[in-house]
């Protein structure tokens, strides 16, 4: 390598290699036409009519003698050209660490040294682009307003070496462009924008023996607004975080206020149903058995109303614990206390378990019941447990045999504080039938009304089941 | 010898109707009205069973559970008006044995705590328990560790587990596993033990149909094995 510089070292420059070389192309043929036609000319000048043919054979030998010179000269003129284009190409496909060597102070090496400074320009910057990538990629909203600040300013001074970078949030009208002085270190400043909001300024200071271009400027901006929209994200982040937090704190505060509410109501409840179940031991009464009914159907009310503001909070998480729905719904039955209604289980779901919550599952039942007590009209319920093998299902039918639904209030009935029109003015709370299918869905199974048939309404609960099988 | 029961409760009314009911059903009880009086009796001896209210003013049952937890591992129902929807109910899970929904019926009470009753002579530490590479046992947290994945269990499956923890590598006849984790009233039978075994194969067993840890003994009951 150093050979073939210092070879190359010792040739001349190349305006005189192209001078010398278009000189010798345009001279030598005719130099060497000259001489040939006066050395023929001497030797075969007698005959005029040789002439021609004399002519004809220098032309030819000039012709051979110039064509390798033309062929050399030009391959020594494009040498270095040629070198230069490999460089550049290698330039092109992204390999900026190789110079390109054309030595010599003349047009082809200041062309070679001009690449080479645009070469090592394109590298630089690109190293400050994929810092700046780097910088940009690693912020994140949840570091919070002041660790971002913090990284921008260090990540600023890294990736455009300057000797020190600030991000100043706050008007950027109090931090102008500083005044460049020849010699020193100089200003730089850049407003940190996200879209049309001002959020600061980022200042830095170059060192005096690096030059700054509108490139460089352009970069340093780019990378300032990359902050300001992080910083911007930073700053939404934190008001949704706050934000949240205070939603947790108030959903906190209403779930302490609901069991509160729950507490007061239910405990008195409880004290009463249980006195008045103590005397109804003791001494039989129609009445006490009534203050516990009463009591037991309250509590369902403001257990119900609680189920509602938890299901607005989308917060019920029910068991899965198994259980056989046919005693569960003859239990719920018993626990009603709607006396006389004549009722009747038909279980055909032998061998099959439910998976649901006992708690949430009962005010389904209840709900439904009470509904099919209140509105069929002291005629009989009817309660059928199917079960659906090839789904794995439950389906459990309350019957009555009341008037029905019409079939405007079919498309209601579900909706919250809805009743049957024809129903209105019972004192129900209109959310049995809203509550129980959401609980029913969030149990994973299903509350439809049936189509209607010839007797009253019927509703049917369907649940995730499994065959019990020992193994 | 009967069964001695601590009620923790600040209803007045609520106090002497439990303690009277659960004294005429054969138990010996005890009564606080907070959770430092629950506290100062504790310390002069254990019951068997504590029976704590959920909403009481100073320190609530909660508090009041997890330090008796931490003193002892007695078994605990709360009475709440907690439902599954609340906050505090995973919190509740972890400390109390069982709780029972405010307005509780007495003879719902008192089926939980015969339940509760006749686990007492099954003992595990209060620590995890590991059955193999794939599986451990954290009962006190109600879960499962999967390979390596926490996996919730109900209270049921968790007081199952518990009875055949107790007795590792020993048959458990089916019915003592239906006493274990169901209260009277509930009307269980033995298909309730047998879809609750087969859910819990499908949560803590990596091949169900071949069970590993949680083995059936045909016509007797189940075992839970550990790795060799």
């Amino acid at each position: 390598m150093s050979d073939s510089r210092a070879r190359e070292a010792d040739r001349l420059p190349f305006r005189t290699r192209l001078t010398l070389a278009l000189s010798a192309v345009a001279l030598l043929p005719l130099l060497a036409f000259g001489a040939l036609a006066l050395v023929l000319g001497l030797v075969f000048l007698p005959s005029v009519a040789g002439l021609g043919a004399v002519l004809l054979v220098v032309l030819l030998v000039v012709a051979l003698l110039t064509v390798p010179l033309v062929l050399f000269l030009v391959g020594e003129i494009l040498r270095p050209l040629r070198t230069m284009v490999a460089s550049v190409d290698r330039v092109s496909a992204g390999d900026l660490s190789e110079p390109v060597l054309v030595p010599g102070d003349d047009e082809l090496g200041r062309l070679a040294d001009s690449h080479n400074r645009l070469a090592a320009d394109l590298q630089r910057r690109s190293v400050q682009v994929g810092r700046m990538l780097e910088a940009i990629g690693a912020m994140s909203p949840s570091h919070g307003v002041e660790a971002l600040v913090q990284r921008a300013s260090s990540d600023a001074a890294r990736a455009f070496d300057l000797i020190e970078a600030r991000v100043v949030l706050g008007s950027a009208a109090d931090h102008p462009q500083g005044e460049v002085i020849p010699g020193e270190s100089r200003p730089l400043r850049a407003e940190l924008r996200a879209g049309e909001e001002a959020l600061g300024v980022l200042v830095g200071l170059l060192p005096a023996t690096r030059g700054w271009s509108r490139a460089d400027q352009d970069l340093l901006e780019l990378f300032a607004s990359e902050v300001a929209v992080a910083l911007r994200n930073a700053q939404l982040f934190a008001t949704v975080e706050s934000q949240n937090a205070q939603l947790r704190e108030l959903d906190a505060a209403k779930d302490a206020f609901l069991r509160g509410v729950s507490h007061n109501l239910q405990s008195p409840l409880t004290s009463i149903r249980a006195y008045a179940d103590q005397l109804a031991t003791d001494r039989p009464d129609r009445r006490l058995e009534i203050i516990a009914e009463q009591s037991e159907r309250l509590s369902r009310m403001v257990r119900q109303l609680l189920t509602v503001s938890r299901l607005e909070s989308g917060a019920i998480k029910p068991r899965s614990e198994v259980m056989n729905l046919a005693t569960r719904a003859r239990r719920a039955w018993e626990a009603l206390g709607a006396g006389p209604v004549p009722f009747s289980l038909n279980d055909e779901s032998d061998g099959w378990l439910a998976i649901a919550d006992g708690d949430q599952l009962d005010q389904v039942l209840w709900a439904l019941l009470d509904n099919a007590v209140k509105y069929g009209g002291g005629a009989a319920i009817r309660v059928d447990v199917r079960p659906e093998p090839a789904r794995a299902r439950l389906r459990l039918m309350i019957t009555d045999y009341g008037p029905g639904v019409t079939p405007e209030d079919r498309l209601r009935l579900f909706e919250r504080f809805e009743r049957g029109r024809e129903q209105a003015g019972d004192g129900g709370s209109g959310l049995g039938l809203y509550v129980s299918r959401e609980l029913c869905r969030a149990m994973g199974g299903e509350l439809v009304i049936e189509p209607a048939g010839d007797a009253g309404a019927a509703f049917t609960v369907e649940l995730p089941a499994e065959q019990a099988h020992e193994g | 010898m009967a069964r001695r029961i601590l009620i923790v409760d600040d209803d007045p009314n609520m106090l002497v109707l439990l303690a009277d009911q659960l004294r005429d059903d054969g138990y010996e009880t005890t009564t606080a009205r907070n959770g430092h009086e629950a506290l100062r009796l504790l310390s002069g001896g254990w019951p068997d069973l504590v029976v704590i209210d959920m909403m009481m003013p100073g320190m609530d049952g909660l508090s009041l559970a997890r330090e008796i937890k931490a003193r002892a591992d007695l078994p605990i129902i709360v009475l709440s008006a907690v439902d599954a929807g609340d906050s505090k109910a995973d919190l509740l899970e972890e400390v109390a044995e069982d709780y029972v929904t405010k307005p509780y019926y007495y003879p719902e009470l008192r089926a939980r705590i015969s339940r509760v009753m006749r686990r007492l002579n099954d003992r595990l530490p209060r620590r995890a328990l590991v059955l193999g590479p794939g599986l451990t046992l954290e009962l006190h947290h109600r879960q499962a560790v999967v390979a390596g994945k926490p996996v919730r269990l109900t209270p049921t499956e968790s007081r199952l587990l518990y009875a055949l923890a107790a007795n590792l590598g020993q048959t458990v006849v089916s019915e003592t596993l239906l006493a274990r984790g169901w209260a009277d009233t509930e009307d269980a039978d033995p298909s309730y033990v047998w879809v609750t075994m087969s859910r819990l194969r499908q949560k803590i067993e990596s091949d169900p149909n071949n069970p590993r840890y949680l083995q059936t003994v045909r016509g007797v009951g189940y075992r839970l094995m550990a790795d060799e």
